[in-house]
């Protein structure tokens, strides 16, 4: 029987055993002095489609890790209570043996891959099963042609890109026929556009057996009505469970326009060519002081290579870039790149024409004084990128450049984001910010600039811009929801 | 000519042995001929079993020829056997025979050596190698899929590479003039590249064993890869080029 | 031996192994073209280099084998990258690996000081010697020479693999990275690492 799933009726879920069950389990790392759980319970029934939803760093990886036994046995951890996986103590099951049974895919699409093409790598996971050769044939074809993959059989995975390699892990998994598909944020790396689809692939994805999906996730609004259930996922306690969720996206607040006279900022005419490969054509615009700007466009278009052309680091082939005294400042997708020190104050003190005062006027303002003893590796991803744009800050640099700060963030992490580049606005900088994400640019963005083919392709004041279906079509963008497309 | 395709047909692990065999061999050699003909020999392997892409194979062979002058003119000046009569003097610097004969034979050593080396790496697959010394030379398949995990790594290092230097170069670091700065230096790049090493070793791991990967031997593959007839063939027309070079060099000396 | 030993801890080997060939690979060619003017005696001092992944995992690692196996592999990705030394580099990793290795089996894989370090560097050097004194020629050499290049690669081994992995490896260390691995735990105790779960 051809099940899909989602729309089963409540009666029918109910009458469903329960294959996974956590009873008052709790849970600690060796190297935390405080467990991760205390106590927690919940319990997922066969067949079911469930969101395990909750904030960054809350531990609910750690809870599918648990599920397909990775852990405790890679991080040493201690527990205590009990997970029970198809009525047997999950314990008992020997190393490997669980992983007939669940299968998972995992956030980074870069590193889920041993080996080099699809074929090798779907042939990998039946050779871990142990299939004999010409099944193993004749379930890579299957598998292939249910995912409407079979084009890229012989491809190398790593020419693909995110959101194809998400769907070829996926594909890997399905291979093992599991009971259970464990994802692990499987779009936290994806553009919102390339997400949706995965989500749409997945849910039309025909199952010739009733499939229990377990998901890990901080942004339900892109999987519409995927999910039967959200268990939310908390430090202790029974987890309350919502039935039919669907999220709304995340509100910002209001922000007012900070936009002053001067110009920070002015490209005239500038070209980039890196090894015979023309990577920015003749892009001209400007930004104000106090302005907040967004760039967006295809993956591939110039988005980055223009940051990296205005702060100077690729060379410039022809044009003019000014910014004042000093080239603007960058901060890239992952701030950690930029530090060169072992201390955070040692890394905003590290550019010497700045005073004392004023570098702890930037620790106060940028709130790090309570790490400023701490390795700047070490510190949370928000942190790093606030120690980032301190460095630059000391620099005395007048424009901001940031690249992908939205990309895998959740809500909390979004919000701190907004106040942050908010507050620099105010301070009078200039902002240029590339982002996939439309609701964020939507809220915090005076201006957007639409880039294709290494060209600026449109300047738009931020409320005119969404109305344009066609043009955010073209530009591989999604417009944020609560705007009306259709006036 | 379907023989071109011969030597990259060829089963990888046992090229692998046939290499290292040839080379081990060839130490004990100290004559010139010996090398010579064997380098030459190998060249002529090549240009019949392999289609060869001469420009790289010159390519790699440029800095070889570096080293190889090195050792003749090291050899020269510092030989252990100082014996046999005075071909050539300069100053109160004299070169014997035996002198020039060792030199010789250790510079032709160098491309002997080298174009074993090219050969094998020229013409072999790199992931068909690993799967070969897996299922050939029974490697364990946890560190064969370990290696294969950090092969599909390489371009990811390169990328990174690139984007730290860029990075720090905003920040007005990596222009070091000294030699020892910038080994120091080579700290602030490393240590980046060798923590998201870390993260990435644990996310490929994690992938590989939710796949059901133990590390035990497997039962069957998908790619077999076999020792044929023609490998053998190969095999022995290589180690008579090395016995043939031998007591060439032995008779010519 | 390879039984007790995890997953990731195998994965981290590799991927250190392809940072450090990729470093390998660019100092073999820097080596190249001093070694036309001044002789094989050019790698000598940078000899260390080499033997830096092997005193890095170990470190980190700490399990019988942790030495010879990344030395094996770096070895094994420089060949599989595709340069001019070829498969006895293979051969040369497994000598060089097996030296570092002696020193940690010495010290009955206990003791992870600096000095340790620096013997393994040394341990390294004197494999890697007898094996270029075989395979390189070596024996045709004036000794006064040899004991030069020899002491230089002591010297490097010890300096530049044992107290330049050190270095690198705590500084690792301090970034909070090697959660989860032996070196973390053993070395948590005294100064416990700052860091957030992530997931």
């Amino acid at each position: 029987m051809v099940n899909t799933l989602s729309k089963k009726s409540q009666v029918e879920i109910v009458a469903t055993p329960v294959i996974i069950d956590f009873k008052d389990f709790t849970f600690q790392f060796p190297e935390d002095e405080s467990p991760v759980f205390r106590n927690i319970s919940f319990s997922i029934q066969a067949g079911e489609r469930v969101a395990l939803y909750g904030p960054s760093g809350c531990g609910k990886s750690t809870l599918l890790y648990l599920m397909n036994r990775l852990y405790p046995d890679n991080c040493d951890g201690d527990l205590e209570g009990s997970i029970t996986l198809w009525q047997r103590d999950a314990a008992c099951f020997a190393p490997g043996e669980i992983n007939h049974r669940v299968a998972t895919v995992f956030q980074d699409p870069d590193t889920q891959f041993c080996m080099p093409t699809v074929e090798q790598e779907m042939a990998f996971t039946l050779e871990n099963l142990h299939v004999t050769r010409p099944e193993m044939e004749h379930r890579i074809t299957e598998t292939l042609e249910m995912t409407g993959l079979t084009q890229f059989r012989k491809t190398t995975i790593q020419t693909l890109s995110g959101g194809m390699k998400q769907r070829v892990a996926t594909a890997c998994a399905i291979l093992m026929q599991p009971e259970v598909l464990l994802l692990d944020e499987p779009l936290a790396h994806l553009d919102p556009l390339t997400a949706k689809h995965y989500v749409e692939w997945l849910d039309t994805l025909k199952w010739s057996y009733p499939l229990t999906i377990v998901a890990v996730e901080h942004q339900l609004d892109l999987w519409g009505t995927f999910f039967d259930r959200a268990i939310h996922v908390r430090a202790s306690g029974d987890l309350p469970i919502e039935l039919n969720p669907t999220k709304p996206c995340i509100t910002f607040p209001k922000r007012v326009s900070a936009i002053q006279p001067e110009v920070a900022l002015e490209a005239k005419n500038v070209h980039v060519h890196v090894k015979g490969k023309q990577l920015l054509k003749d892009v001209s615009f400007q930004l104000q002081r106090g302005e907040i700007a967004v760039l967006a466009g295809p993956n591939g278009s110039g988005k980055s290579s223009l940051l990296k052309t205005i702060c100077g680091i690729l060379k410039k082939s022809d044009g003019t870039i000014k910014s004042g005294t000093m080239l603007p400042g960058y901060v890239p997708q992952s701030p950690e790149q930029l530090f060169v020190t072992q201390r955070v104050k040692d890394e905003i003190r590290f550019s010497n024409n700045t005073k004392e005062e004023e570098i702890t006027d930037i620790m106060t303002r940028l709130r790090l004084n309570e790490i400023e003893q701490a390795h700047p590796f070490s510190v949370s991803h928000g942190q790093k990128r606030r120690v980032a744009i301190g460095t630059m800050l000391s620099d005395k640099r007048p424009v901001l450049l940031l690249d992908e700060p939205t990309s895998g963030q959740d809500e909390a992490a979004l919000k701190e984001l907004f106040h942050l580049i908010n507050a620099r606005a105010k301070e009078g900088f200039a902002i240029l910010i590339v982002t996939h994400d439309m609701t964020f640019a939507a809220a915090i963005a005076d201006t957007i600039f639409l880039m294709n083919h290494g060209q600026l392709t449109g300047r738009f004041d931020n409320d005119v811009m969404w109305l344009q279906e066609k043009l955010l079509e073209k530009h591989q963008l999604v417009a944020p929801i609560g705007v009306c497309l259709h006036d | 000519m379907t023989s071109r395709t011969w030597l990259h047909d060829m089963n990888p692990s046992l090229k692998f042995i046939i290499v290292l065999v040839s080379m081990l061999t060839l130490a004990w050699f100290f004559n010139p001929w010996t090398p010579l003909l064997f380098f030459l020999g190998v060249i002529l392997l090549q240009l019949l079993f392999s289609r060869v892409n001469w420009k790289v194979w010159s390519l790699f062979m440029i800095p070889i020829a570096f080293t190889a002058i090195g050792y003749l003119w090291t050899t020269l000046l510092f030989a252990a056997d100082t014996s046999g009569h005075v071909i050539w003097t300069w100053g109160k610097f004299e070169v014997t025979n035996t002198q020039w004969n060792t030199a010789l034979s250790l510079s032709f050593r160098v491309f002997a050596f080298s174009s074993m080396s090219l050969l094998f790496a020229l013409t072999t697959d790199p992931v068909k190698f690993v799967m070969s010394l897996m299922q050939q030379l029974r490697l364990s398949p946890k560190l064969a899929y370990g290696v294969m995990v950090g092969y599909q790594f390489l371009p990811v290092v390169k990328d990174e590479f690139i984007l730290i230097r860029h990075a720090h170069r905003l920040r007005g670091v990596g222009e070091e003039k000294h030699v020892w700065q910038r080994l120091l230096g080579m700290r602030r790049l490393l240590i980046p590249l060798l923590a998201g090493a870390v993260r990435r070793a644990e996310r490929s791991a994690f992938a590989m064993e939710a796949r059901g990967f133990t590390g035990e031997r497997r039962s069957a593959y998908y790619e077999p890869i076999s020792i044929n007839a023609r490998d053998w063939l190969l095999a022995t027309i290589i180690m008579v080029l090395l016995i043939g070079s031998g007591v060439a060099g032995f008779l010519l000396h | 031996m390879l039984k007790s030993w995890k997953l990731k801890e195998v994965v981290l080997m590799s991927v250190f192994a392809v940072v450090f060939a990729v470093v390998y690979l660019l100092f073999v060619q820097v080596g190249n073209i001093w070694a036309g003017v001044i002789g094989p005696i050019a790698y000598e001092w940078i000899f260390g280099i080499w033997f830096i992944v092997s005193i890095i995992c170990a470190y980190i690692i700490r399990k019988p084998g942790a030495a010879l196996l990344s030395e094996t592999m770096a070895a094994m990705i420089e060949v599989m990258i595709g340069n001019a030394v070829g498969p006895r580099l293979i051969l040369t990793g497994l000598v060089q690996g097996l030296g570092a290795e002696a020193a940690f089996a010495a010290t009955g894989y206990k003791r992870y000081d600096w000095w340790v370090l620096c013997l393994a560097g040394v341990g390294s050097a004197v494999f890697s010697f007898a094996y270029g004194f075989l395979v390189s020629g070596y024996a045709a050499l004036d000794p006064s020479l040899l004991v030069l290049m020899f002491t230089l690669r002591v010297i490097s081994g010890a300096v530049i693999a044992g107290l330049g992995g050190k270095y690198l490896s705590d500084g690792l260390l301090a970034t909070g990275a090697l959660r989860g691995y032996s070196i973390s735990r053993d070395t948590g105790k005294n100064h416990k690492i700052k860091g957030e779960v992530i997931g």
